[in-house]
């Protein structure tokens, strides 16, 4: 860390290409689930005494994430609306202020900045946003708005600054004529055009890209993504590439980094993440993306179930409440075949999507008449007793307390490296499947 | 083959905007036959879901249909016609207002929007609305119509459906909310749902769920669809028959497998050389030139031909129709001169100087804005 | 002059007549010039503008003419050619304030008929209770009203925007005790807070301006910040603040300019709410002293003169309807032209 801090004031030349650039260390970001004078009151009737309770609801939007990105790499963020990935963005950018954790730019902690200091390692960190439509202010002139991170940080005099905003509206293939227009006046590639120049108008060594396609029409994001991945070559830019779309991100990035609900699940080299995905949840995501080919066989709808709230995540692994992999508890002597009916059993029961109470037609639907032997056996049947009695939440949860919350999955949080089939590059996987 | 559920025939709708008339649909032609999902897709801009909000005669003002036929079961939705005046007019053929409102939409015809929060009322229980829906469109009793709607979103895979009757939609996901939309949809056992790109707020693995529930529901209903997207990724994934549309017109119309292994039309083609693929590294994507013109100036000839890596002088002065390029066996329509059924001086006509193929800096300084 | 200047302001400093249509569609959408050529399709916000441009003028040359001759005759050099205040007024006709000697008072206007006797083409309006010109003294009383209503808005309107402004940027705290302070201002009657001002501070017609002025702020507040909270959202404001752009730039840059439409509307239709408002405070004597003429002066003065003359309380109670409405007619048409909704 000492060593870090020294080489602060050095800039841009102190980091090599391929040498960590950004360095995020254990980022969480926890938002209070309402904001307001009052909002740690709240009313309880069933409440002891007075019926109101004080203490917020933090909402889990980033947890505890860890990652490097290289000088002239692309990193990949990909996740689903929701996961935290635009918030990591956010936070990293120091638009947000993290909960815990630091983030290294250059060795500096971003996170310890503030006031002017913060303000002016601005200068070296861009951003591109997602929406052509609201990143541009609308009563402001191209040109403008291509200078105004200059004039920000006092770059050059007001000539200069305009003779490189028409530079830069050409080098992002603009017509430099078009520098007195209003942003209304482009078309969705050519405004993402525009915020390119100005990102890169302060010459940064880091951008932050969220979503810049994803509102654009498939024929003008490959000419947007051409676009940022010559400028990349010409000036040497660093991206964290946030995306939802794994095809954009396969097409772009060096390295990709999976985040479900505020947590990364895997980061590997691209290759290596494509064709050897760990992750239960990366393999899910992989298989539900429709590909063009209607030869192509597809699996298609693998993942059931929404994403649970980030309010109350589940404990251990996050994707557990979804995922197709559950390990079996250790205590139970159940057979693979056995576990996956218990699995189905206690998913349809969770769910409630069926009306049938009657105890044999239950076994018979689910367990084939097999109600396996032992502990595991005794607390199906019970389960099954209580849907019997018509109390289905009684069921339900001594399902989930008798075997999701026994799995290792629940208990421990996952956190693994495997060995690389393609590349060099680490790749961390946090999911318990990879412990040996 | 049976004659065809709903056969659209040269529609034509316009917009008329203080700008000028904006041809948003211009003369297009496709038919859905009983138990197929019929794909319409393109980039924004290209009239796709104008197209098929003028088959329920929704087309809002300042749009109106000014042209063509749509017959559905026999039945004239609508037939206007150009009088003598140059005015357009709808024939007596075409059904009243009333009767199509109370037969033909939702219970014959429904649609699917693409934001759920905008169909469901905000205010009233998904439930409530669900079964209002029903009791309205069946003649069922409140009770009945009631346990009709649980029967529902249990069918469309909505959890806990008795106890998330009560909910409010804000209370769904976004992937729950098209789940109940579809539910809606499927109330009245209609023969044709008009989907409206339905999954493209969705995130891919709610998308993939609700792919696998269609295709559940139309083995099980033999529904037939009119998928609006613009996707082909999921129009290869479930689409039977595909019109490819461009600026207001079919460029191309073909069942899926030729569509995509056969290309007819070059904007098809490069629409597909242009997207990112999830299944292999594309090292250099090949983006299409240049960005769509406006639909109130359209180019003369064929409307590709200013970004067509193809294009020759004649296309300048052509604009082909749709019509069967490929030896018969399968119907495969495109609208491109370069194929042989179509006698034109193609071959001897001198290429068009479209700049090269590399894209990035000819689409901007010849963007829209400029002419 | 200050009324011209805040005047054009709210107008957008740029006559219609320079308007070019053919720009309209490449140009921008947003600005003055767009907005100023949307008003014109509109006939009712159009003949608003028109009225008040009028009112605008004849507001500037009184008050040159009540004000800056007044000051400029202090000096030999322009004495000499005769420059006092009231000197447009004498030559054409007769000092709005002076009491002239031996005319009739309560003329009726030219072809009306009271006890007194017919008009005269000398007074075409007829004449007040102490023999003044009615016309003349209307034609100065909008100078008064003008420039009132529109210094008392521009008093609420900057006072609403900084802390409106601030409130939505920061939020929070910051944001809490404002908007507790706006609204316990805004809690209190509008008339009993100006009328505690004007007590507090004396009885003048500044103070009733700084008076409806201040009394304004927290609406216009409470307005600002209601579109800041949503433009503070807004990706570009966000983008300016990656950039390093400063908080204090941000604001005036970008989060002002565009949280500005409605408030602009507001504006508008508030001018003529303080026309109403001073002439009110006038009329109860607590805004502008005689002998300045005043609309609503004149309209207190007349009641007592109602049955003899009802002429006297029509004309000053009929401009004061007519710049209201002409206010309100534009600020309704501005509020079209401005909202996207209506334009696409």
């Amino acid at each position: 860390m000492t060593e870090r801090a020294s080489s602060a004031s050095d800039g841009a030349d102190a980091v090599g290409f391929g040498e960590p650039l950004v360095e995020i260390q254990n980022v969480s970001k926890h938002f209070p689930n309402e904001e307001g004078m009052f909002s740690w009151l709240s009313f309880n009737r069933d409440a002891d005494g007075l019926p109101i309770e004080t203490g917020r609801e933090w909402v889990r939007a980033v947890e505890d994430v860890s990652f490097t990105i290289r000088k002239g790499e692309t990193l990949g963020l990909v996740g689903e609306s929701g996961c935290g990935k635009s918030t990591l963005a956010r936070t990293i950018l120091r638009l947000l202020e993290p909960t815990e954790g630091s983030i290294y730019f250059k060795g500096t902690d971003l996170a310890d900045l503030s006031g002017e200091r913060l303000r002016n390692t601005r200068k070296d960190i861009q951003m591109i946003f997602q929406d052509p439509q609201s990143s541009l202010d609308p009563r402001m002139k191209v040109g403008k708005i291509v200078e105004e991170p200059m004039q920000a940080h006092g770059m050059l005099d007001s000539e200069g600054r305009a003779a490189r905003a028409q530079e830069l509206l050409e080098k992002v293939g603009l017509d430099p004529q078009h520098y007195n227009r209003y942003p209304h006046a482009f078309s969705g590639g050519q405004r993402q055009r525009i915020n390119l120049a100005r990102a890169l108008s302060v010459n940064p060594d880091f951008i932050v890209c969220d979503e810049p396609v994803s509102a654009l029409d498939v024929s003008i994001q490959a000419q947007v993504l051409n676009t940022m991945r010559d400028l990349q070559k010409e000036f040497g830019l660093t991206y964290l590439f946030i995306a939802h779309d794994l095809s954009v991100i396969r097409h772009i990035s060096d390295r990709v980094a999976v985040m479900y609900l505020g947590q990364l699940v895997e980061l590997a080299d691209k290759q290596e993440l494509f064709e050897n995905p760990t992750h239960p949840y990366t393999q899910a995501l992989l298989d539900s993306i429709p590909v063009p080919d209607p030869r192509a066989d597809g699996h298609r709808g693998v993942l059931e179930g929404d994403v649970p709230s980030p309010i109350d995540p589940p404990s251990g692994c996050r994707f557990r409440t979804r995922c197709p992999e559950l390990i079996t508890p250790a205590e139970y002597d159940l057979t693979d075949a056995e576990w996956e009916r218990v699995r189905s059993f206690m998913r349809h029961v969770k769910r409630r999507d069926f009306t049938e109470t009657d105890p044999d037609a239950l076994s018979q639907r689910y367990f084939d008449g097999q109600i396996p032997s032992g502990d595991a056996g005794d607390k199906v049947s019970a389960a099954i007793d209580d849907i019997a009695a018509d109390d289905w939440d009684a069921a339900a949860e001594r399902l989930q307390n008798a075997f999701a919350e026994q799995s290792i999955c629940a208990r421990e949080e996952p956190d693994y490296e495997v060995d690389p089939e393609y590349g060099a590059d680490r790749h961390t996987v946090a999911c318990h499947l990879c412990r040996e | 083959m049976s004659a065809p559920l709903l056969r659209v025939d040269d529609l034509q709708v316009q917009f008329f905007t203080e700008d000028g008339v904006v041809r948003a649909v211009d003369g297009i032609s496709f038919d859905v036959r009983e138990g197929e999902l019929v794909g319409l897709v393109g980039e924004s801009g290209a009239g796709k879901s104008v197209a098929v909000s003028a088959i329920m005669r929704l087309v809002e003002s300042p749009g109106r249909i000014v042209g063509g036929h749509i017959e559905f079961k026999g039945e004239t939705l609508i037939e206007v016609e150009r009088g003598d005046d140059g005015e357009s007019y709808r024939t007596d053929a075409t059904i009243p207002d009333g009767e199509l409102r109370e037969r033909i939409r939702g219970r014959e015809i429904a649609i699917i929007f693409q934001d759920p929060m905008e169909s469901l009322n905000p205010v009233f229980t998904v439930g409530g609305q669900l079964r209002e829906f029903i009791e309205l469109n069946r003649d069922l009793s409140e009770e009945d119509a009631r346990e009709e709607a649980v029967r529902m979103l249990r069918e469309v895979g909505i959890p806990e459906a008795a106890a998330r009757y009560d909910d409010y939609p804000h209370q769904f996901s976004g992937g729950m909310r098209q789940r109940v939309l579809i539910a809606m949809a499927l109330a009245c056992e209609p023969a044709l749902i008009i989907a409206d790109e339905p999954t493209t707020a969705l995130d891919v693995t709610v998308e993939a769920q609700i792919l696998d529930l269609v295709d559940e529901l139309q083995e099980r209903y033999d529904t037939s669809f009119v998928w609006v997207t613009h996707d082909m990724g999921v129009v290869a994934e479930i689409c039977d028959r595909v019109n490819v549309m461009y600026l207001g017109e079919i460029v191309e119309q073909a069942p899926v497998d030729d569509l995509f292994y056969d290309t007819q039309h070059p904007y098809t083609e490069a629409l597909l050389d242009s997207v990112p693929r999830p299944d292999e590294t594309v090292e250099e994507l090949n983006p299409i030139k240049g960005v769509m013109p406006e639909a109130i100036n359209p180019p003369a000839g064929c409307r590709f031909h200013t970004r067509c890596p193809d294009a020759r002088e004649a296309c300048k002065t052509t604009n082909p129709d749709c019509r069967d390029v490929t030896d018969g066996v399968t119907e495969h329509r495109a609208a491109c001169i370069k194929h042989d059924a179509f006698e034109t001086t193609y071959e001897g006509s001198p290429p068009l100087e479209t700049g090269s193929g590399g894209g990035f800096d000819v689409s901007l300084s010849g963007g829209e804005t400029d002419d | 002059m200050a009324t011209t200047h805040s005047d054009s302001e709210t107008l957008g400093g740029e006559s219609v007549e320079d308007f070019d249509e053919s720009e309209q569609s490449v140009e921008a959408r947003v600005g003055w010039r767009y907005t100023l050529a949307q008003v014109r399709k509109d006939p009712t916000a159009f003949a608003g503008f028109i009225i008040i441009a009028v009112a605008s003028v004849v507001a500037l040359v009184t008050t040159i003419d009540a004000v800056v001759f007044e000051y400029l005759a202090q000096y030999q050099v322009f004495a000499q050619f005769g420059v006092e205040k009231y000197w447009l007024a004498k030559t054409i006709w007769m000092s709005p304030t002076a009491e002239p000697a031996g005319t009739p008072t309560l003329l009726p206007p030219v072809g009306m008929e009271n006890t007194f006797g017919q008009g005269t083409w000398a007074h075409p309006l007829g004449t007040d209770d102490r023999g003044r010109d009615i016309l003349l003294r209307l034609i100065y009383g909008t100078r008064i009203a003008i420039l009132v209503g529109v210094l008392a808005t521009a008093i609420g309107l900057v006072g609403g925007m900084v802390i409106g402004a601030v409130s939505g940027y920061y939020g929070g705290w910051t944001d809490d005790v404002l908007m507790r302070l706006a609204e316990t201002l805004y809690a209190i009657p509008f008339l009993v807070l100006v009328l505690a001002f004007i007590a507090a501070f004396g009885r003048s017609i500044t103070f009733a301006m700084v008076g409806v002025g201040v009394a304004s702020i927290p609406k216009f507040a409470r307005l600002i910040r209601s579109r800041v909270v949503s433009v503070r959202e807004d990706e570009y404001v966000e983008a300016a603040k990656a950039a390093g752009v400063r908080d204090r730039n941000i604001i005036l840059r970008h989060v002002i300019p565009n949280s500005f439409a409605p408030v602009l509307v507001q504006a508008t239709l508030q001018v003529g709410t303080a026309i109403i408002i001073i002439a009110g405070l006038s009329f109860l004597g607590f805004g502008i002293q005689p002998p300045t003429p005043s609309w609503g002066q004149m309209l207190s003065v007349s009641r007592n003169y109602m049955i003899q003359n009802p002429w006297f309380s029509v004309w000053p109670g009929l401009c004061i309807l007519v710049t209201v409405v002409a206010f309100n007619m534009f600020g309704d048409g501005l509020r079209d032209a401005l909202d996207p909704r209506l334009n696409n």
